[in-house]
């Protein structure tokens, strides 16, 4: 698995010595952060960084784990709820007469969004890379929520961002009409033909 | 007699305090996180505290509760937690991008049609004697430990909500007036005093990841 380095700003002493490791220059950058195109996941900078402020991290991430139904349900329920406090306490805060009032609102609806963040963090969206946010940006793009939607940027991350698992296929049932054979496929292509009894594609019809 | 902070795990001795627990005020909240003298439990026979309102019934699990949609709202903080997903992984372009998704949903939400302190704090309320209870079942029930950790996150959080709700209350702008209001910018925790705890009382991080919120722009 091809691993790329990261360094948190937070911790690093400014030692230099990734600098003095780095076979590609690529620890060595105005802005502090490592560039990824010069990267080529040796290991060296963090080995040598006495702070321990480069961490390896794969170029892929795995597949998330999968999110029971059983549990997104009260999930879902919980977030809308949040979501619900968080607009009332924003709109609270600009209607709010005191300075003390508006800033208590303001807390409290900061508060609401990073907790609603954290839930459907939980609820199968921790990584941009996922399948779930990929069908879901697919979905927007196909289907705007409304007019006004920025269709364009959806569009762009998915450009942008590799899905790190395959997109779950919407597999259908297909049954032969003369013999009963089942094929199961995303789609019945036109010039199929029933392995069993060789009848022509109109012959099946879609049970599933 | 000791008595434990359900929030912060703050110890309350009797004995070195010298007053009795059930002699506090009312108003007395806990001295390092600020949860409500309800939050704590006696040492002994430690339970997880009541919560202030009754759950209606356990919740069920027929699947004749149907998937909700995500709001707009919901959906706006979806994005802005993918956002923060990029910028961990040093994705500018990506995060501006969901950033700007999020924006898009946040503005497009429809304001609520009836606002108040009161309903605000019933929302509060809501969660946490029935919200917070049949996530946690569920998430017990299919051993789906990362969902456990958000059920003991959000609902002290959305404790420490509801005592502030209370507290503004009962004191008005006073418990607030020439002092700081900080939030955890991980977890989401409140905290209100001159200089936040040296580490979050909720999820643990260190002070610097508590931010100040700052008062409104003069005009």
């Amino acid at each position: 698995m091809k691993m790329l380095a990261v360094r948190n700003l937070r911790l690093c002493t400014k030692d230099c010595l990734c600098l003095y490791v780095c076979p590609t220059g690529a620890t060595d950058t105005e802005d502090s952060i490592i560039d990824l195109s010069k990267c080529i996941g040796c290991g060296m900078c963090a080995d040598a960084c006495p702070s321990k402020a480069i961490s390896m991290v794969p170029e892929e991430y795995p597949p998330q784990q999968k999110k029971a139904e059983h549990v997104l349900t009260p999930s879902h329920t919980l977030a809308n709820n949040k979501a619900k406090a968080e607009g009332m306490a924003r709109l609270l805060a600009r209607e709010a007469e005191s300075g003390e009032l508006y800033r208590l609102l303001k807390a409290v609806e900061r508060s609401l969004r990073l907790v609603n963040e954290d839930l459907l963090r939980e609820s199968g969206y921790m990584l941009p890379q996922s399948a779930n946010t990929h069908e879901l940006l697919a979905s927007w793009v196909q289907e705007p929520p409304a007019p006004d939607f920025p269709v364009e940027a959806a569009k762009k991350l998915l450009e942008l961002l590799p899905c790190n698992e395959p997109l779950e296929k919407k597999m259908h049932k297909y049954r032969c009409t003369v013999c009963g054979y089942i094929h199961e496929a995303e789609e019945l292509p036109p010039d199929f033909s029933c392995p069993v009894c060789r009848q022509p594609a109109s012959a099946f019809e879609r049970i599933e | 007699m000791k008595y434990i902070c359900s929030v912060c795990r703050y110890v309350y001795d009797e004995e070195k305090e010298g007053t009795p627990f059930s002699e506090l005020p009312e108003s007395w909240v806990c001295p390092l996180c600020g949860a409500a003298r309800s939050a704590f439990v006696p040492e002994e026979g430690e339970e997880r505290p009541a919560p202030a309102v009754k759950p209606a019934a356990a919740p069920v699990h027929e699947g004749d509760e149907e998937m909700k949609e995500l709001s707009f709202g919901a959906l706006a903080a979806l994005c802005s937690n993918l956002a923060r997903g990029c910028e961990k992984q040093y994705k500018a372009e990506e995060s501006a991008l969901f950033l700007k998704l999020a924006e898009y949903f946040t503005a497009a939400s429809p304001a609520p049609a009836r606002a108040g302190l009161e309903e605000l704090d019933g929302l509060f309320s809501a969660d946490l004697a029935a919200g917070y209870p049949a996530l946690r079942t569920a998430a017990d029930e299919e051993g789906d430990r990362g969902t456990a950790r958000i059920c003991v996150w959000g609902e002290k959080v959305t404790a420490i909500l509801h005592t502030l709700m209370q507290r503004y209350k009962r004191e008005g702008d006073a418990f607030l007036r020439d002092t700081r209001i900080w939030v955890c910018s991980i977890c989401g925790f409140v905290y209100v005093g001159d200089r936040p705890p040296a580490l979050c009382p909720v999820c643990k991080v260190p002070a610097w990841k508590l931010e100040e919120v700052e008062g409104r722009a003069s005009k």
